[in-house]
């Protein structure tokens, strides 16, 4: 049984389509990739999957049940987490705190122990805080727990985002962009990073990136999406040589 | 054990704080009663909708329908209670009306809370607006309940101490909910509620427990505030109420929970203090203001000479903290020959006009100013803490941990 699997998932606002009939499957473990040109539907894909927007007809699976129509917290709460294009993390919030609110979801006390101040909530905060700390340290970030995340970097804003949604404990990670305004060096990082959260934690990855070198180099299977439409699906080497691929990316020849 | 011992005492602290302010205060003048109980209840208020407004970032300003919930059902069974047979003990009964007013806000905060969820900023400015004035206009028109006339409370019962107990009950558990993982997702949720939901926070039972908590305490101050004053009319609870409220936490710092305790107690009081500066020439006035400026010079004074010394001075302990009392009394001394020496400045005060018509605009311009000088509110969205005081005192503030780029 693969883990997440859509099944000619559509979706139209009004007249466009902005994905149409788009079917990919992920295996449990895979590094899968997700391009295509601007506009051509990528975002739109992750909204379906996190239950953002619902589709039009089709279906998404993971772990063999629909979940097209959930809202975002139940999904998250099944197991996938997303980062986003346009670094959306909690600007007034410290970067532990942060990663905290990925992990509150898997929190076991109630909130009256937490406003009568008991010990069990304190513990539980404690927990929370190491295993976020935890979490910064996979992504390089724990030099600076207590800073104000606007006040960061861009890429390191970046690896926050990754360090939160790890730490909803996800089997199925979305990276939008990733790795979008970093520069070769920190790319390099990253691609290292991202393949090192796949292999130790076991999450499987799916990633929306531009860079074609980053995608071609970090992923196992993509992908290729122009249009709202599926053009092409396999391992790298076959996208790299696919003329459809090319056309869409360089345009046809005239 | 250590974690019991410091919350058993402390709790005892504030009942016995509450209790001697009771004590010490009750003797006085049903009007100086008055304006401590004014405060209690507005810090409250502040508190609460700093909880709504100012954590969960939830834009309403129709704090006082929930205060106006409150006051009227407690108030309506009071009275009907007593009606049929006299009440005993009163102090318990009010506890249990604070309970019943707390949850009847509450239910109405879950009214108001359900629909508003969809909306966000200004909408739902408008809808919580609309809601305090549907409520009043509804009890405005209800004969049993007084109507406009008002409602007469009866019997009374005057608890300063009930009313602070509240306000720092009120304060914990906003503290309280700050302190633990629990308040992140309510930041959260005002930060950005798309990225929220994404990592699994469900915002709208995150929007409901604010909005229900928050107009629970309120409701209960609306309790303490019927069985106070024992008469309250519908313009008790007017627009008005809600911005002043709205303004305590914004002037506070939205989100600081010290901020709208300052502030509320400011705002509360202020126009009160305004009040007793009457006079036909105006002196009253300018007195005050000369005392204010010689309050600030020798505040100043003491805050430079205690950081001097901290700064420059290694010696013994006992001889450091001789030190400090030194420059409080630098202080003092400093505060009464500035405000004797701005006396002599002549001819200001006779051309001012009476105070206690320039009351309201005097408060207004002190708002205004407040504003322009700090738009981010008195606390920007820190909180009282005692590592803080010592930053004050110290020459640099500790630095927050550097980031590299």
């Amino acid at each position: 049984m693969s883990l997440l699997e859509l099944e000619r998932a559509t979706i139209r606002f009004g007249g466009l389509v902005a994905v149409d009939e788009v079917s990919f499957k992920l295996q449990k473990g895979d590094l899968f990739g997700l391009i295509g040109p601007n506009g051509a539907g990528k975002t739109t894909c992750f909204n379906l999957i996190t239950g953002v927007y619902k589709p039009t007809s089709g279906s998404i699976k993971f772990r063999g049940s629909e979940i097209q129509g959930t809202p975002p917290n139940k999904i998250a709460r099944l197991g996938i987490c997303r980062t986003f294009q346009n670094i959306r993390l909690f600007p007034a919030l410290s970067v532990l705190e942060n990663v905290v609110v990925g992990g509150y979801l898997r929190h076991h006390t109630t909130l009256a122990s937490a406003l009568a101040y008991l010990p069990s909530a304190l513990k539980e905060t404690r927990r929370l805080k190491e295993e976020a700390m935890g979490y910064l340290k996979i992504l390089d970030l724990q030099d600076v727990p207590n800073a104000r995340s606007a006040d960061l970097p861009y890429g390191m804003q970046r690896r926050l985002e990754i360090a939160r949604a790890m730490a909803t404990k996800p089997e199925l990670l979305l990276l939008d962009e990733p790795a979008a305004g970093m520069n070769p060096l920190e790319k390099q990082d990253l691609m290292e990073t991202v393949r090192r959260i796949r292999d130790q934690q076991g999450i499987t990855i799916l990633v929306i990136e531009h860079d074609m070198r980053f995608v071609m180099n970090l992923c196992e299977r993509i992908v290729v999406l122009d249009h709202g439409e599926e053009i092409a699906q396999g391992a790298p080497e076959q996208i790299r040589n696919d003329p459809k691929v090319i056309s869409a990316y360089l345009g046809e020849p005239v | 054990m250590k974690f019991w011992g410091i919350r058993f005492v402390s709790i005892i602290i504030a009942i016995v704080a509450c209790l001697a302010l009771q004590a010490f205060e009750g003797g006085r003048s049903d009007y100086e009663q008055r304006i401590i109980v004014l405060i209690g209840l507005y810090i409250t208020l502040a508190v609460s909708l700093n909880l709504i407004n100012g954590i969960t970032g939830q834009f309403s300003i129709g704090h006082a329908a929930f205060y106006q919930v409150g006051a009227y059902l407690t108030g309506f069974l009071t009275v009907t209670y007593f009606a049929k047979q006299p009440i005993h003990n009163l102090g318990a009964w009010l506890i249990l009306m604070m309970v019943v007013g707390a949850l009847g806000a509450a239910i109405a905060g879950l009214i108001v809370g359900l629909p508003s969820l969809r909306l966000r900023g200004d909408y739902l400015a408008i809808v919580t607006l609309g809601f305090g004035e549907i409520i009043r206009i509804i009890v405005q028109n209800q004969r049993i309940l007084g109507g406009s006339y008002g409602m007469n409370v009866a019997p009374k019962y005057k608890s300063i101490a009930l009313v602070w107990m509240l306000a720092i009950f009120c304060i914990a558990v906003c503290r309280n909910l700050l302190k633990t993982a629990h308040g992140l997702p309510f930041l959260a949720v005002r930060e950005d509620e798309v990225a929220s939901s994404a990592m699994g926070v469900n915002v709208t039972r995150v929007k409901v427990t604010a909005f229900l908590l928050g107009s629970a305490f309120a409701g209960a101050a609306g309790a303490l505030l019927a069985h106070f004053e024992g008469f309250i009319t519908p313009t008790t609870f007017g627009m008005d109420v809600s911005f002043i409220i709205l303004t305590m936490v914004v002037l506070g710092g939205t989100g600081s929970i010290t901020g709208s305790v300052v502030a509320a107690a400011l705002l509360s009081y202020l126009p009160e203090y305004l009040r007793g500066l009457k006079g036909p020439d105006g002196q009253a006035l300018q007195i005050a203001g000369y005392n204010v400026v010689a309050w600030l010079i020798a505040v100043g004074v003491a805050v430079a000479l205690i950081r001097w010394a901290i700064n420059n001075y290694h010696g013994p302990k006992a001889k450091k903290y001789g030190l400090y009392v030194g420059a409080f009394l630098v202080g003092f001394v400093v505060r009464y020959v500035t405000s004797f020496g701005l006396k002599f400045i002549p001819g200001l005060a006779a051309k001012l006009i009476p105070v206690d018509q320039v009351r309201m605009l005097i408060f207004a311009v002190a708002l205004i100013v407040i504003m322009l000088l700090r738009p981010q509110g008195i606390f920007a969205h820190h909180e009282f803490s005692w590592s803080w005081v010592r930053r004050l005192f110290t020459r640099r503030p500790v630095p927050q941990t550097a980031v590299s780029a």
